[in-house]
């Protein structure tokens, strides 16, 4: 049936999020979206890498890869068949902060994929006959990043820029540590983690309100309440210039890494992007536009603002011919210190970018969900648009006295990589 | 050739809309010693069109918070614009006016040249591109499908402004379609005709049509494998064989050979060379939708030590295809998960206009992919069979690793070739 565009155009705000708290603590939250095509369960945890204490290096996302070889009830590979012959998809990912599972499913599937996927998560079973082939999986994959040298860059940075602090650390561990790691340290682990409220589910798409039933009687209900565990330390970045040779780069890369407030600040969170938009993002951006485009002295110009719970991370990366990496360095010295207030014109093309931005990632159910659990689970509750408000807050002079002051290169990491001798 | 074919498909979405403007000239189209020219004059196309220099066009693009990219691949070329429904009267004009009135400014053309020699350098960092460029240019030569959409080194070096300005003159001149997908103002409900940017869009349809796509692929007998030594910690595995378009009958039974073989965590390769065996953490098999002879291709990496292991495991699941019939079991598993693939291409009003775009650069009809899922109940596993039969039985190997393993494994494709190649169990 054929849609009359004057309903489609007045629908779109973001969708409307229900927040509830079971008895445990664990955070719920419910994007209805009455028009994706599949629903999305995501289910997050304060267990990522910064949550690894001494010895444990490598154990949240060790333990990522160990959740889909089963549960008590599930045997190994029966969740993904399961989920795949529902017309299903499923997947994890381990970062500094969190962790999360999430699924994607026919809307009509969503009960049997929740039964399913909360029973992989919280009741895995860690069985040591496929501990020991599954940790071959993660040292795969360790050599697989190994084998891509912006990876090795980017590490390289990340662990001469926070040294004593857990986002310096490689999230995957290191084969030494995770040849050191049992079934019974990975249960520890898990137990000490998947607690109330440290778990987060978030369900985005059609027909979510049918599953809060399910979800309040699910065993997500019958966790144990978080205990209070040793608070990690702020972010603290060492200030620096480091210079390595990769053997297989082909081109040169120039890496600055500044640290800011933590993702709670949503107020800088906001500002930062704005930043780094205005900075980085398209011809008309001030890096893109000296570097790329006028002084052609660079290929690629990224710089990113990675939003964390213990200190956010603005990335600069840089490739470029080895040739050029003074002239690069100048220019960014140049555009960082002296450059003059942004314009007005200019503010207004960040503003547009990072508000479109946002509107462009509530298309998609898996993004919806995601947003809202990460919100929630660091205790946000917050509209998935609420972040904008503080958007226009953000002046030039602002920016300058506040942003510009802080990229300042003298209190970035930076990391010159060339390639090694054989070119 | 008059105006593009237009396709509306109103979306509930947060008020965006995504517009895909497909053109039939594609890097197959490349002439010999151009390779790459399509892919540099399709990133050319948004500096500067119409009225608009290339810095008004920035401005006006980013200054909305939109997206507009222009690339070229294999069968056409893709014109892209993201943007919300109150900037669409603005911005939809730039489609029509990239491709009849393109500035080509000379100082843009060479800075884009110098910006693709450099990533195609950069891409020989990885070794899965390498992998999958090496396979290429065994498997296609020099035919079109032989080369990445961003060239050829000395080709791109030597090709002439002049010569693109040429390939931008016939942009028009073949059948186009322009797919808008998701929210616009009602204005916009009319004729293509009506709407500025496409007014000076010819009316004549050129005697210079897109080449026919390579849909006979002829194997060369004395090559079989090709090898890049690398200094890396692992090998990346690559094995494939060209098969037949997207419109070919057939087509649908590879896909399901595929979403049997490499698509989720169930499937063959996952399970085997993965979760049995630990030999892999990124594992697949992957199929293009393509005009012309389609490569299906398995992809693994593995340690050096563990290598040999993982290329038997792609080899026996390869040969398995064509040498017994999958059971009721894998079937049904391989048709869902088709279904599911399906469900989540369509998420999006940008993955809906692309999809619709390519049937029709294919010559499909709207309703193919609902065709397929009606035909998906009535194939058999025998039907199966012979297609992997009639199509994955010449298979051919690309290895990027260290040069000790390298010979190792050159070894194991000897044996396998001289015995034929059949899986190692039966």
């Amino acid at each position: 049936m054929e849609l009359c565009h004057a309903v489609l155009i007045s629908s779109f705000t973001s969708p409307e999020l229900t927040h509830w708290t079971l008895a445990n603590g664990v955070h719920c939250v419910a994007a209805e979206m009455p028009d994706a095509p599949l629903l999305c369960l995501d289910l997050w945890c304060r267990a990522g890498s910064a949550s690894e204490e001494p010895g444990e290096e490598g154990m949240a996302h060790f333990l990522e890869h160990m959740v889909f070889k089963g549960s008590e009830r599930l045997g190994a590979g029966e969740f993904d068949r399961a989920i795949e012959a529902l017309g299903g998809s499923s997947n994890a990912a381990t970062g500094f902060d969190d962790v999360h599972f999430h699924v994607l499913i026919p809307p009509d599937q969503a009960s049997v994929a929740l039964e399913l996927l909360l029973d992989l998560v919280l009741n895995p079973s860690l069985a040591e006959k496929t501990f020991d082939l599954e940790r071959d999986v993660v040292l795969e994959e360790i050599a697989q990043y190994e084998d891509q040298p912006d990876e090795q860059v980017l590490q390289q940075t990340l662990s001469r820029a926070c040294p004593q602090h857990a986002y310096g650390r490689p999230i995957l561990g290191r084969p030494e540590s995770l040849k050191a790691m049992t079934p019974a340290s990975m249960r520890r682990f898990h137990q000490q983690r998947y607690r109330g409220s440290d778990c987060c589910l978030a369900v985005s798409g059609c027909g979510v309100d049918g599953l809060k039933q399910s979800i309040e009687t699910s065993p997500l209900a019958a966790l144990p309440a978080a205990t209070a565990r040793s608070s990690h330390s702020g972010l603290e970045l060492c200030p620096g210039r480091h210079h390595i040779q990769v053997e297989r780069l082909e081109s040169a890369r120039l890496l600055m890494v500044w640290s800011g407030a933590a993702a709670a600040d949503q107020c800088w969170v906001v500002g930062a992007d704005l930043a780094t938009t205005l900075l980085g993002e398209g011809r008309r951006s001030r890096l893109v536009a000296r570097l790329r485009e006028e002084l052609q002295i660079a290929e690629t110009v990224d710089m990113d603002l990675t939003s964390l719970e213990r200190g956010s991370l603005i990335t600069l990366e840089i490739s470029c011919n080895p040739t050029h990496l003074e002239a690069v360095e100048t220019c960014i010295q140049e555009q960082l210190t002296t450059a003059e207030l942004f314009t007005p014109m200019e503010i207004e093309r960040g503003r547009q970018l990072v508000g479109k931005g946002l509107r462009y990632s509530l298309e998609s159910s898996a993004q919806v969900a995601s947003m809202a659990a990460s919100h929630r689970l660091w205790g946000r509750e917050q509209n998935l648009l609420h972040p904008l408000t503080h958007l226009r807050s953000w002046s030039s002079e602002r920016l300058q006295a506040e942003l510009m002051q802080q990229l300042h290169p003298d209190r970035a990491c930076t990391l010159i990589a060339t390639p090694g001798s054989r070119h | 050739m008059p105006l593009p074919v237009l396709k509306r498909i109103p979306l509930r979405t947060p008020g965006v809309m995504a517009a895909k403007l497909l053109l039939p000239w594609g890097s197959a189209c490349d002439a010999p010693g151009e390779r790459g020219s399509h892919q540099l004059l399709a990133a050319c196309l948004s500096r500067g069109c119409g009225p608009l220099d290339p810095l008004q066009l920035a401005d006006l693009v980013e200054g909305r918070g939109a997206g507009l990219r222009s690339d070229a691949h294999e069968d056409g070329l893709l014109v892209s614009l993201r943007c919300t429904v109150e900037d669409v009267d603005d911005l939809l004009p730039l489609l029509g006016w990239m491709i009849t009135a393109p500035q080509l400014p000379p100082d843009q053309l060479e800075l884009e040249r110098s910006l693709s020699l450099q990533a195609l350098q950069r891409q020989r960092e990885d070794p899965f591109q390498i992998g999958i460029d090496s396979w290429r240019k065994l498997v296609y030569g020099t035919s079109g499908y032989g080369h990445d959409p961003l060239g050829v080194q000395t080709d791109l070096e030597n090709l002439a402004p002049e010569r693109l300005r040429e390939l931008s003159h016939r942009l028009p001149r073949g059948p186009a379609v322009l797919v808008m997908a998701g929210c616009w103002p009602d204005q916009l409900n009319g004729d293509l005709k009506q709407l500025q940017g496409f007014e000076r869009w010819p009316a004549t349809q050129s005697t210079e049509q897109p080449p026919e796509p390579l849909l006979d692929w002829c194997p060369q007998k004395d090559s079989t494998i090709v090898t890049t030594a690398m200094d890396t910690e692992q090998v990346v595995l690559t094995l494939g064989q060209a098969c037949c378009s997207h419109s070919h009958d057939d087509d649908l039974a590879l896909r399901l050979l595929q979403s049997h073989l490499g698509s989720g965590m169930s499937s063959l390769l996952f399970q085997r060379l993965r979760e049995e065996h630990g030999v892999a953490y990124d594992v697949g098999a992957y199929l293009s939708a393509r005009a012309g002879a389609a490569p299906f291709l398995l992809y693994a990496s593995s340690s050096a030590e563990r290598a040999e292991l993982a290329l038997t495991l792609l080899l026996d699941s390869w040969c398995e295809l064509s040498e017994r019939e999958l059971t009721s079991a894998e079937l049904d598993l391989a048709r869902a998960k088709y279904r599911g693939q399906m469900a989540h291409a369509s998420q999006t009003a940008s993955q809906r206009a692309e999809r619709s775009a390519q049937l029709h650069g294919l010559g499909l009809p709207d309703d193919h992919d609902q065709r397929c899922l009606s035909r998906l109940e009535t194939l058999t596993s025998r039907q199966l069979l012979v297609a992997a039969g009639r199509w994955l039985n010449q298979p051919r190997l690309s290895l990027c690793g260290p040069a000790p393993t390298l010979r190792r494994l050159e070894s194991v494709w000897e044996r396998r070739q001289s015995g034929g190649v059949s899986s190692s169990s039966s």
